[in-house]
């Protein structure tokens, strides 16, 4: 199967970039911390804070140098050149010190290595003193006692007080000496002073400090600060319906044995015992590897997608306007199931968050549906031979269901507790319509040559219905804690009559919307956009589809959507 | 001069694409502005040279100049040269020891040095760095002139706002105490010239009197190697037919202390100096790129690569160095000679043609005609090569010297740095050095 004509060129060199962008942004240099540091990922408490690497604040105690330190020695690991020059041209140090800078600087971009091997100073408390850095043994005691090691010597000289260090290179061997004054950390506002580069003080920060998050008992740590994880999977693993695998535990938890886990609660230690700060830091190897959301006690391996190939272009542009199918029809079936909770404003606490965290999910997870609705007509489009693409707009007449193969009839239905272990059903990894989906990405992955842009948007479909997946399962631990009588607006709840007012206006507004979506998908971007954005506006406005569901609602009948005769709509059947 | 740019359009038969490998896969140069693309698989085979997208590539992009473009820049840097006699004695030396067979008989003067830095640091563009170089002859026999010029170049240019930088060709022998703090101090590109291995350079590059001048620029050189504060040292090595070993010569040079040693092969010389022979170029080319290979391994241990032909092929292929000239002669580079004139090469003092101006200006309707003929939309041989842009014709003062199989080695040379280019991986916003 070929698509066209595929001619996609990756840039590799700055003057391929170039040709698409601006020179400033292919030259630029990307530097800086790495994502689990940012204060989006990571904590952003300030200083003195909890993520930052103290040793760090001594990286420019001297002049025009910048080190790292081990705690035993002071390594220089660059030379602000740019500083030096300043410093030549406003007289303010001497040639001998400035050629000597320079050569340090020449020396680090060879790949030669210098070192302080002593520092002469006031060390504070300590006086005045010449301190070779190799002869310092950790101890500090007794009169006449020195700094324990380099990295103390540092910290203890006295801000502003002239300080000498004496450097050498191991090879090949070379001496110099330097005289500056010590620097200072905190400006005149007691702010960090602006030698600080963006990212220096968390640079060498390589583990979150676990004992610092004991007592956090918040459930809204960062991934590389786990509090809570899904517990390590038994060997032999649990069958898939044993749910107790799927609640989350307490990742520092002091019983170490139970099997499963306990299960970690908002209320934190009170309930689930967590390790003391010392057994943290005694037994910190007991804490296990989380991947992908799960503690992991033995090797990890990612789990194989082995799904079959369809056996042409034709099966798989079946399959997709199949797809396009299942995603039009969970989509009214989690919207028949939201407008069937009860209005949350009328219900007793802890009913009421629960059935409004409820309905919000279910309406965003709704509206992922369509949004895969669109990448889905978008991959057929590019899919098909020219000419030949008609926007899939059919509702799946059945649904995948949990055994591979076996189908259920979509049905639009309030929310109980069997419906909603449908939605899970559905949406669950390498079952139904991932199942649907993985078959598709894997003739895409074969068959289709330059389908790096199908392949994309398939993958993204599939992990946003694990992320769907995931929620059914929140929604189902949140309104489980309720009778699920008291979820819906009624028992028995029933469509309304077809002469109903507010049923016909939602049937109008669903078929209009289709209207909009079929001559988007069909006219494709950029001149489709109008009618793309107005169905888009369409789906949530109080004069759209909302506004209607809101009306049948009110009448508490069940908010449900027509089959429509019209073929273009009408009901289609898996392939 | 006109204000109008002039131009001179390409062979409409020239390529407009390459296709190579690397252990990446397939990968596409697109000739002018030597952009380089990855090919997926399965595109590769399906590619037309035709394709509008290559057309379309070859286009300048946002801040780029036409190839076609005939270069008349404002001069950034001049050399001086500032000696016109030598105490070693190569049997292959361009400049004849510095007396150019006759045409300069004597040193330069101060006052022409200063006439020609007055004039650079008057219509440099201000923005962009300002080099005066030092050559000769050999440039420390007239080290009275080099101190001097470096100060009041220095001072000059610091009170005009111009960064000034300086450049030095020597053979290192006459080095001195008093001469390393000014090399220090100042923004110095040291190149020393200098064959070694010690037997290779005692006796390519003997001493005038007789006698080896290894150990002596080893001696001389040592100081500023252990301590070059703002000086970069580079050796550059001349490679004759008579000893192909470039592998070897590289270490002997890095050994004393040299981080990068460039390597030029022998083109025109006298036939005892040993100029390379077409027969010899593949023999160049491996042992080249065996020395490359090392330089590779040891880019994969982290350390730096020493070799600067390998370098900067690397950093120009990464940046997509493209240019319709070789070299800045005649263009932003002019050479002054001891009299006073202003040659567009080094290479060229006492040749009529490249003689374009003084110190009181140029010629534009000589600099023009120079600028035109170099250009390699104008050279036969090159204006239909796939490297045209790359090598852009080579060396002016070597074209004569140009044959199918001296192109045939930079055009492999130029094959094997950009499979390597490609086989390192860019790091986009870096450099692969």
């Amino acid at each position: 199967m070929t698509n066209g004509s595929p001619r996609k060129l990756l840039p590799r060199n700055v003057a391929a970039l170039r040709a698409g962008q601006s020179a400033e942004a292919a030259a630029r240099l990307v530097a800086g911390n790495s994502v689990a540091t940012r204060l989006e990922s990571g904590v952003g408490n300030c200083f003195p804070g909890l993520e930052f690497d103290m040793r760090n604040l001594e990286r420019r105690f001297f002049p025009f140098l910048e080190m790292e330190t081990d705690f035993g020695s002071l390594q220089i690991v660059a030379v602000d050149v740019a500083g030096v020059d300043a410093a030549v041209a406003a007289g303010t140090i001497d040639d001998t010190s400035a050629q000597s800078y320079w050569t340090i600087d020449q020396d680090l971009g060879r790949g030669r290595s210098w070192s302080v091997t002593r520092i002469a100073g006031d060390f504070g408390p300590f006086g005045r003193q010449s301190v070779t850095l190799a002869e310092l043994d950790g101890q500090s005691t007794g009169p006449g006692r020195r700094p324990p090691d380099a990295w103390a010597a540092a910290r203890m000289l006295v801000e502003g007080s002239v300080v000498q260090l004496d450097l050498t290179r191991a090879a090949p061997p070379g001496q110099l000496t330097l005289s500056g004054r010590r620097t200072r950390y905190l400006d005149d506002t007691g702010a960090l002073a602006r030698m600080f580069e963006p990212g220096e003080l968390t640079q060498s920060l390589c583990s979150p400090w676990t004992h610092d998050f004991r007592d956090c008992a918040c459930f809204y740590w960062a991934s590389n600060h786990p509090d809570i994880a899904l517990p390590p999977l038994p060997t032999p693993a649990p069958p898939a319906n044993d749910r107790r695998w799927d609640r989350a535990t307490a990742w520092e938890r002091a019983d170490r044995t139970a099997q499963p886990p306990p299960v970690a609660t908002a209320n934190g230690p009170r309930e689930t015992p967590e390790m003391a700060h010392h057994e943290i830091n005694r037994d910190w190897q007991l804490l296990n590897f989380v991947v992908e959301r799960r503690e992991h006690t033995t090797l990890y391996a990612p789990s194989a997608f082995d799904a079959r190939p369809l056996a042409d272009l034709a099966e798989l542009l079946r399959h997709l306007r199949y797809a396009a199918g299942v995603e039009l029809a969970v989509m009214q079936e989690y919207l028949t199931a939201a407008w069937s909770l009860q209005d949350p404003a009328d219900q007793p606490q802890p009913l009421r968050d629960d059935l409004r965290a409820a309905f919000a999910e279910l309406l965003r997870v709704a509206i992922g549906e369509m949004r895969h609705l669109r990448a889905v007509n978008d991959v057929l489009a590019a899919l098909s031979p020219p000419g030949t693409f008609a926007p899939a707009l059919a509702v799946a007449a059945r649904l995948p269901d949990a055994a591979p193969g076996t189908f259920r009839p979509t049905a639009l239905r309030a929310l109980t507790p069997e419906v909603l272990d449908h939605f899970i059903a559905i949406e669950a990894p390498s079952q139904s319509v991932d199942g649907l989906y993985g078959r598709i990405l894997a003739t895409i992955d074969a068959e289709v040559a330059g389908g790096d842009e199908q392949e994309q948007a398939i993958r993204t479909v599939m992990a946003e219905g694990e992320d769907h997946w995931q929620t059914f399962l929140f929604i189902r631990e949140w309104l489980g804690r309720h009778d699920p009588a008291t979820w819906v607006r009624g028992a028995d709840m029933r469509p309304p009559p077809p002469d109903d007012a507010a049923h016909r206006t939602l049937q109008e507004r669903y078929r209009n919307l289709l209207e909009q979506l079929h001559r988007g998908y069909l006219r494709r971007l950029p001149e489709g956009a109008a009618d793309i954005n107005a169905a888009r506006t369409a789906m949530l406005a109080p004069d759209g589809i909302r506004g209607a569901l809101d009306a049948v609602a009110a009448q508490n009948f069940l908010a449900v959507f027509d089959p429509i005769a019209d073929p273009r709509f009408a009901a289609i059947d898996p392939p | 001069m006109d204000a109008a740019p002039r131009s001179l359009a390409a062979d409409p038969a020239a390529p407009l694409a390459r296709r190579f490998r690397s252990t990446r896969g397939e990968h596409l140069l697109v000739i002018p502005f030597s952009r380089i693309f990855d090919l997926p698989a399965g595109t590769a085979a399906d590619l037309d040279p035709a394709d509008p997208l290559i057309v379309a590539l070859a286009e300048p992009g946002r801040g780029e100049v036409s190839l076609d473009r005939i270069s008349e820049p404002l001069p950034q840097s001049i050399s001086l040269n500032v000696s016109s006699s030598c105490n070693l004695g190569c049997a292959y030396c361009y400049a004849g020891r510095g007396g150019f067979a006759g045409v300069q008989p004597r040193p330069m003067a101060w006052d022409v040095a200063r006439a020609a830095i007055d004039r650079l640091l008057a219509v440099a563009e201000p923005g962009a760095p300002v080099t005066i170089g030092f050559l000769g002859g050999e440039p420390f026999a007239n080290r009275k002139l080099i101190h001097e010029a470096v100060a009041y170049a220095t001072a000059s240019g610091g009170r005009l706002g111009l960064d000034v930088r300086f450049s030095v060709t020597t053979n290192g022998t006459l080095l001195r105490a008093p001469d390393l703090p000014l090399l220090r101090r100042h923004p110095f590109a040291v190149t020393v010239s200098l064959d070694g291995s010690a037997e290779v350079q005692d006796a390519q590059r003997p001493r005038h009197r007789g006698g080896g001048s290894w150990a002596r620029v080893v001696d001389r050189v040592a100081p500023l190697l252990a301590e070059p504060g703002k000086a970069k040292l580079a050796a550059r090595a001349t490679v004759t037919r008579h000893d192909l070993d470039i592998a070897g010569r590289l270490e002997a040079l890095a050994g004393i202390g040299f981080p990068e040693v460039g390597f030029s092969p022998l083109k025109v010389a006298p036939e005892a100096a040993g100029p390379l022979h077409d027969e010899d170029w593949p023999h160049y080319l491996a042992a080249l790129v065996k020395a490359a290979r090392i330089e590779i391994e040891r880019l994969h241990r982290g350390l730096p690569v020493r070799l600067t032909n390998l370098a900067v092929a690397l950093k120009q292929l990464h940046r997509g160095a493209s240019s319709p000239y070789p070299c800045g002669a005649g263009g932003g580079y002019f050479s002054v000679a001891a009299d006073g004139r202003w040659y567009a090469c080094h290479r060229a003092i006492g040749q009529s043609d490249y003689a374009l101006g003084d110190s009181t200006g140029l010629d534009a309707a000589r600099r023009r005609r120079f600028v035109e003929t170099r250009h390699v939309h104008t050279q036969i041989e090159c204006r239909s090569c796939w490297a045209r842009y790359l090598c852009s014709g080579g060396c002016h003062q070597e074209a004569s010297s140009r044959t199918a199989a001296s192109c045939d080695f930079i055009r492999s040379w130029l094959d094997f740095c950009l499979e390597t280019y490609c086989d390192l991986g860019t790091i986009i916003g870096g450099s692969p050095s």
